[in-house]
């Protein structure tokens, strides 16, 4: 049951990514489905590719697009 | 439940693709271009993995005590495991790379809206 309830998070936290107008929140929101997917790796039986999604997909990911808004704009232009 | 564990994931696999597609196409935002091809990756990913499942299995690890028959009914397919954790990685330096490249139309013409760069 757990396993269908990670996958919707997984595309929830897609779509509200994509939604948001403050980039800085879509950067953050990014990682949600990298953590998600590092779990469904998991119970997909590969623990390997587990590990390195959850260190890459919810932390490397997230801070690289930071630093890209950090040294660009924050809000989303018209 | 209604679905199989793999049929649910490559749904959720399909689902991320064409999120990822329709959103690098009609989104205007170079960043938010780069965050929908981060989802196609992920995507893609996770369909390879998906593929490598077994219903009931075990993890392709071989332990004291299993016969090498038994092993190879009951574990997993290992091949697509092995190619994904390449791609994750190099997934993530190309993201650098394209960041840069955004980071350095940004200081060329002072937005990061694709319409604005292509008008300049």
């Amino acid at each position: 049951m757990i396993e269908y309830v990670i996958m919707i998070i997984a595309v929830l936290g897609a779509v509200l990514a994509l939604l948001q107008r403050d980039l800085l929140k879509a950067a953050i929101l990014t990682g949600v489905p990298g953590a998600a997917i590092a779990a469904l790796y998991q119970i997909l039986l590969a623990p390997d590719v587990a590990l390195t999604q959850a260190i890459v997909g919810s932390a490397i990911i997230p801070v690289f697009f930071a630093l890209a808004v950090y040294r660009t704009m924050r809000m989303e232009e018209e | 439940m209604l679905l199989s564990l793999q049929l649910a994931s490559f749904f959720t696999a399909a689902s991320l693709m064409v999120l990822g597609a329709v959103a690098v196409i009609f989104i205007d935002n170079l960043i938010k271009k780069v965050i929908a091809l981060s989802f196609i990756a992920d995507g893609v990913n996770l369909f390879l993995v998906t593929l490598g499942y077994r219903e009931g299995g075990i993890v392709y690890i071989y332990l004291p005590g299993m016969s090498s028959a038994w092993f190879a009914q009951h574990a997993s397919y290992p091949l697509p495991f092995a190619l994904v954790l390449t791609s994750i990685v190099i997934g993530a330096s190309t993201l650098a790379v394209m960041l840069g490249i955004i980071i350095i139309l940004y200081q060329k013409h002072g937005t990061i809206s694709a319409s604005r760069v292509l008008e300049d």
